[in-house]
């Protein structure tokens, strides 16, 4: 009967360790610190578990392993229409506006008519012409309208490729270079587009102090709007860790960061030095030899009973 | 004293109608007292809170805790100032003189506060005083219950936060109800950075543009018609809709509205603490809090009759249900003393009966029982004594006692008719028995109220829980003294008659019993007459085999109290979330709710409203609510049910678990500070200094043995997001501090724009980021700081972020940071366990200059009252000594009389030892009572030998005859007053523990002492008999 319920237990254990976060929780195995061998612990700094209380207080086990740690930048940043793909058009002559043919969102082609005007001077009637291809985005004149400045006319905008202009820090500068993958978000549910570092502007703005980043992005289906606001994600680099562990193993001990290693005693803390870190992951560059179990997940509890044991005397309730 | 007695005779009626005003006007007040469960033993103190939301504990220290702490230097009668300042807390604890009127020192402190207010710097929080109560003051704990499961946890705080809590409030006696558990409501503005960015506006830009928007005024009135209409402007947002339709800017006559900038919803504040249930789901709880001096059970009764109204009107399926109520702990102790009374009552009665052979001797000598308890309630009520365990405990000590000047008055009188002349009047011969006996049981009764003298001198704690008692016993004394002298002789005049020839029969089967005692007793003291030096050796084997015992007790203040409610506390990490914290509580919550006896487990985490206590979220309480005793399935006694819970709850990693009683835990707290029978506390002024060396010395504790839950104060450990403004950074974008401060204050803490109205009700509005925005310190760092430039710069080119380790809280007392160290002692006596730590202390731990240790806790009071005991006891023996002496004028006799007392202690160290238990302060009380009852059986013993040698009988005859006649009052005193405390003894209800020891006491010096008494006293007259009668 006590068999079968420990069965049971190793079982859900192993369900919920599967369940648990990629990089965490391939270790189950459960041997290695019996209850016998408390009479030898001579050493302070060791928290014994079982597997038991591993699962009942959530806590996960992981080898220590290589990975790909990939840094990122985020940077802010609006989509704008390419300079070169936009044509503004205006009547030549002063005139009154005949005929109009084309409304805002109409696409144009090249040559094709845009309005009738009626000249001043002349009282002859001519036709202004699209210059590209594209959508008029913008038209500042209406039927009858007599024209007499360069304030009016047509803007046709090629939208079949917009620029994300990402703002470069000046923290930034170093890590960004041209060539870089950008991943561009602008959040609130609108899709995400990949593109390349294609420019940075080599001088910084005297007002915002910032830099240019420009990626070209492909707008086929209309989907980047000018004047959405962004976010770029940069790939700075991908960078091959040795030991590759997700944050939440780390905890701070005695000032110190750790990560709990279990040893044929129990968990110890051992004392890391982190290298390159990302949001989620980071390189462990020394104290975390690959191959060894360590606590991936519920190092808190551990945290914990080492820091009772030091003030409220191990196991005394 | 002739001249009374004769003149109460003489004016019977008038006595008889003054008795039975004494009972009618006892009886009245007795209605009128108030109910305790026992005495209120909190210290005068006035507590200042003020909560700074998001300040870390140095902040807090730095801004709050210093000026509230100086304003209140030099208070007249301050005793001593403590403060916590807490992650968003700060608490100081200013405890004034014992006896300080509460009402007085609250409006000196509140004078005070508002300098201290001056100096704290706005936005910084607003200082405000706890509630008007006491560590007693936690009278009942309710959790609503919804059976429909529809209602959200942000729905049921409304609930309680705005239905229940100000109904509850307007009952008469309860100064606050406080809400743990939930949410509180709160609109959320849930802002888009990057819609800011957009449109060009800051986050606090927002917040203004919320506060303008969002307000009704008035405009006087106009004049119409001959009416006046009142003009007012609407303008208050009453919805989200409201607040979604404010517009932010306008953009070429397009507005932007909030809507555009945040999602605006109903979410829950921010909040250190929850209420979760039998591991699986969070409730909703309330506090509630009795007015300081209220009557408990009053105040008890109308909440509940309250909540069965306010029941009613809660919409359906939503239920209050009490889970902790002081009401039984009441009504448990009450009816403990209350039985012991009655049935001490009964058992002085029976004692009576048998000794006195006859009804009427025995009815006057019980009358003198109601009289004397019913002249104490009204002394009760003029010295404002509530009936609690304490005060009804002294009188059921008294019991036996308030018989004994009756008895021997009675039993004179009795004595005399049955051998009186047919020539004197009954009126004559009753007249001169009392006139026999007046001045011994004058002198008896005030060496009892003598000896009771030293607990009147009592401070502090053990005064509060003891003087009540001291007052009762010298009340009910002082009444039955009365009676005695004067209402006793009234009554036997007027019930008992001379004995009839013809009734000789009858006479002699009364007194049957007493002459069986007798005819063993006679031959055994004329034995011991002949030899003394036997009863020499007798009372010194007694005395030795004192002596042998003593040393093997322990001692403790108080024997602990049960109060039937078991409380588990646990202490997680001091840098764990409140999530987490729910979570691993619930997991023990979930173990203990397997045990078959548990009902249900409700824990309270961390803190609701400010204002009853004001634990961090790392603390645990877990109530224990047990089934009816009739459901349980394996364990008898609640202490059955404690082990099988301690078994269950087990090993728990990374958690310290200290087993509690609620009332015991809030008084211990306002004592100390801390939650534990001992507390060192080490001063000193940096943390880590601190820090380490109460780690040092825990370690050095918890190898002493009998130490159990050594656990310093948790001052360090929280980790921090230290985010430092680099001054030149910032200047070279114009930015100020506080630009940066303000925006990472909004964004990331949120920043409360104004309330939103539902009628009455009313709800912050928070303006905060959205959580990806600020969830990690990465993305805290991506915070745009907005430059009077134009430029919009990220916050981490203006600052440098890093995570460092900080302290949890710091602890001040009288303007000094200290750590204590708590611990409780177990298996042994807390004085040995001292003295052991502190050599410890002293040969293992070097402190640096300026660091030193102090030693508090319940062992601070029983040292405390150990010292004013070592004073007042030799005075007040003196006094009896005195006493004794102008009883007696003779230095032999007093001496005979007071050997009395090495016999009488004898008796009760031994019965403490037999009985397993330790010396404390309620046996202390015994031996106290021992004095006083042990003198006047030796009192009543000596005068009648005395008696006898004058009238020119032998010494030697006279100690035969004198013993053997003076058996039946000696006998008679000596078991009213052990019988009437057998019930004490005996009783296992609540508040059992406190008065046993004291009965066991007794008892048992009784019982050596009578021995002595009736065989050594005789024996050895002869020795100190005086020379001038021989």
């Amino acid at each position: 009967m006590k068999h079968r319920h420990f069965l049971l237990i190793i079982q859900s254990g192993v369900l919920i360790l599967l369940l648990s976060l990629a990089g965490c929780g391939k270790e189950t195995d459960p041997s290695g610190y019996d209850e016998h061998d408390e009479e030898s612990d001579s050493h302070s700094e060791v928290v014994r578990l079982s597997q038991e209380e591993l699962d009942e207080f959530g806590i996960e086990l992981a080898k220590a392993g290589p990975g790909k740690l990939n840094i990122h930048v985020f940077l802010p940043g609006e989509i704008i229409i390419p300079p070169d793909n936009l044509a503004h058009i205006h009547p030549r002559f002063p005139g009154m506006v005949k005929q109009v043919f084309k409304h805002i969102g109409d696409p144009v082609k090249k040559g094709q008519t845009l309005a009738i005007i009626e000249g001043n001077e002349s009282l002859t009637e001519y036709e202004i012409k699209s210059l590209i291809d594209g959508t008029l985005v913008e038209k500042h004149l209406s039927l009858g309208e007599v024209i007499t400045d360069s304030d009016h006319g047509f803007v046709i905008a090629n939208l079949s490729q917009v620029w994300a202009m990402l703002k470069l820090y000046q923290k930034d500068i170093p890590f960004v270079k041209v060539g870089q993958k950008v991943v561009i978000s602008s959040g609130a549910g609108l899709p995400e587009s990949t593109g390349k570092i294609a420019y940075i502007s080599p001088i910084i703005d005297k007002v915002t102090r910032t830099a240019e980043a420009r990626i070209i992005l492909d707008n086929a289906g209309g989907r980047w709007k000018p004047g959405l606001f962004i976010t770029g994600q940069i790939s700075v680099t991908d960078v091959d860790a040795h030991v590759l562990i997700p944050k939440s193993a780390l905890q701070y001990y005695e000032n110190q960061q750790v990560v709990f290693v279990r040893s044929k005693d129990g968990f110890i803390p051992r004392e890391v030095r982190i290298g390159l870190t990302n949001e989620t992951m980071a390189e462990i560059i020394a104290g975390l030899p690959v191959g060894e179990t360590y606590a991936c997940k519920g190092g808190f509890t551990i945290k914990s009973e080492l820091q009772k044991s030091e003030f409220g005397g191990g196991h005394s309730h | 004293m002739k001249r009374l007695i004769d003149f109460t005779l003489e004016n019977r009626l008038l006595l008889i109608v003054l008795g039975i005003l004494v009972l009618a006007v006892g009886f009245y007040n007795y209605r009128q007292l108030p109910i305790d469960a026992f005495p209120d033993v909190s210290p005068s103190l006035v507590q200042v809170f003020t909560v700074t939301e998001g300040l870390a504990p140095e902040e807090i220290e730095k801004y709050v805790t210093f000026p509230v702490e100086t304003a209140m230097n030099g208070l007249p009668n301050l005793d001593h100032i403590r403060s916590v300042s807490n992650f968003g807390l700060s608490v100081v604890n200013i405890y004034f003189e014992d006896g300080t009127d509460i009402y007085f020192s609250r409006q000196l402190v509140n004078e005070r506060l508002q300098e201290a207010r001056e100096h704290i710097p706005e936005g910084f929080g607003n200082p405000q005083m706890g509630p008007i109560s006491t560590g007693m003051g936690l009278i009942l704990f309710y959790y609503l219950e919804d059976t429909t499961g529809q209602y959200s946890l942000t729905e049921l705080r409304t609930i309680q936060d705005w239905l229940i809590k100000y109904q509850l409030q307007t009952v008469p006696g309860v100064t606050e109800v406080l809400g743990i558990g939930g949410w509180e409501k709160q609109f959320h503005v849930i802002v888009d950075p990057d819609a800011l960015l957009r449109y060009d506006v800051t986050i606090n830009q927002l917040i203004e543009i919320i506060k303008a928007n969002n307000l009704n005024v008035g405009a006087q009135f106009i004049e119409k018609n001959a009416e006046e209409f009142i003009v007012r402007s609407v303008g208050l947002t009453q919805s989200i809709h409201d607040l979604e339709n404010i517009v932010v800017k306008s953009v070429n006559g397009t507005p932007v509205f909030l809507s555009q900038f945040a999602k605006i919803e109903v979410g829950g504040a921010i909040r250190r603490g929850l209420q979760t249930m039998n591991g699986i789901k969070e409730v909703v709880s309330g506090q509630v809090v009795k007015l300081y001096g209220s009557n408990s059970s009053t105040v008890i009764r109308l909440v509940e009759q309250k909540l069965a109204e306010i029941n009613k009107s809660l919409p359906e399926g939503i239920k209050i249900v009490p889970y902790y109520q002081q009401k039984s702990l009441v009504e448990a102790a009450v009816s403990t003393v209350t039985n012991a009374l009655l049935q001490g009552i009964v058992l002085v009665a029976l004692i009576l009966l048998l000794f006195m052979g006859s009804i009427r001797p025995s009815l006057v000598v019980a009358l003198s029982i109601p009289f004397s308890i019913l002249f104490a309630m009204i002394g009760m009520r003029y010295f404002n004594i509530s009936v609690n365990l304490m005060s009804f405990g002294g009188l059921a000590i008294a019991i036996g006692m308030m018989v004994d000047g009756t008895i021997v008055m009675v039993e004179n009188i009795d004595r005399l008719l049955k051998n009186s002349n047919r020539d004197e009047s009954r009126m004559q011969i009753v007249s001169r028995a009392a006139r026999e006996v007046a001045k011994p049981i004058l002198f008896a009764i005030a060496i009892i109220v003598v000896v009771f003298f030293p607990l009147f001198t009592l401070h502090g704690v053990e005064g509060k829980m003891f003087k009540p008692l001291a007052y009762t016993v010298s009340l009910a004394m002082f009444g039955s003294l009365i009676f005695a002298l004067f209402f006793a002789p009234v009554i036997s005049y007027l019930l008992m008659r001379r004995p009839v020839k013809n009734g000789k029969n009858k006479k002699v089967m009364n007194d049957l019993f007493i002459r069986s005692i007798q005819t063993v007793y006679r031959p055994l003291i004329s034995f011991f007459v002949k030899k003394r030096i036997l009863a020499l050796a007798l009372a010194v084997i007694l005395i030795i085999s004192g002596l042998v015992v003593y040393p093997q007790l322990g001692s403790e203040f108080t024997p602990q109290l049960q109060e039937g409610t078991i409380l588990l506390r646990l202490t997680m990490a001091p840098s764990i979330s409140l999530e987490e914290s729910k979570r691993i509580t619930q997991i023990v919550e979930r173990r203990i709710i397997k045990v078959p006896e548990v009902d249900k487990v409700i824990t309270r985490i961390g803190r609701g409203e400010i204002g009853a206590h004001t634990d961090p979220i790392n603390n645990a309480e877990l109530t224990i609510v047990l089934k009816e005793k009739t459901d349980w399935a394996l364990s008898q006694s609640q202490s059955e049910v404690e082990v099988s819970i301690r078994e269950a709850v087990g090993r728990l990693p990374g958690i310290l678990t200290n087993f509690q009683q609620p009332i015991q835990m809030t008084v211990d707290e306002l004592l100390e500070g801390v939650k534990a029978e001992l507390a060192i506390k080490l001063f000193g002024d940096n943390l880590d200094v601190l820090r380490k060396k109460a780690d040092q010395i825990a370690n050095v504790i918890r190898k002493i043995p009998g130490a159990a839950d050594v656990q310093p104060d948790q001052i360090s450990g929280t980790p921090q997001l230290l985010i430092k403004v680099n001054r030149q950074a910032i200047a070279r974008y114009g930015i100020n501090v506080e630009d940066v401060q303000k925006t990472l204050r909004a964004a990331v803490g949120g920043e409360t724009a104004g309330q939103l109205f539902e009628d009455v009700r009313r709800f912050d509005i928070l303006v905060r980021f959205d959580e990806d925005y600020r969830r990690t310190p990465e993305a805290i760092s991506r915070i745009l700081i907005k430059a009077p430039g134009g430029a919009n710069v990220p916050l981490s080119q203006l600052t440098n972020i890093e995570e460092i380790i900080g302290p949890r809280q710091i602890t001040r007392e009288n303007s000094q940071r200290f750590v204590s160290i708590q611990c409780n002692v177990v298996g042994r006596d807390m004085a040995s366990f001292v003295e052991d730590g502190m050599a410890a202390i002293d040969s293992k731990i070097e402190l640096p200059a300026g660091y030193y240790v102090s030693w508090g806790g319940q062992f601070r009071l029983q040292q405390e009252a150990n010292k004013r005991l070592a004073v007042v006891v030799p005075i007040a023996l003196l006094i009896i000594f005195l006493l004794l002496y102008t009883s007696f004028n003779s230095m032999k006799n007093t001496f005979l009389i007071l050997l009395n007392i090495p016999l009488a202690l004898v008796g009760g160290v031994v019965a403490l030892w037999i009985t397993g238990q330790n010396l404390s302060v309620p046996s202390s009380i015994g031996f106290i009572a021992l004095f006083g009852i042990v003198l006047e059986n030796g009192m009543v013993l000596v005068t009648y030998l005395n008696q006898l040698r004058r009238e020119g009988i032998s010494v030697d005859e006279a100690s035969v005859l004198g013993a053997t006649l003076r058996l039946r009052p000696v006998l008679m005193t000596a078991i009213t007053t052990a019988l009437g405390l057998i019930p004490l003894l005996l009783a296992t209800g609540v508040g059992s523990e406190v008065q046993r020891p004291l009965a066991t006491v007794v008892v048992g010096g009784l019982f050596t002492s009578t021995i002595l008494t009736l065989l050594v006293i005789p024996a050895i007259y002869k020795w100190f008999a005086d020379s001038k009668n021989n």
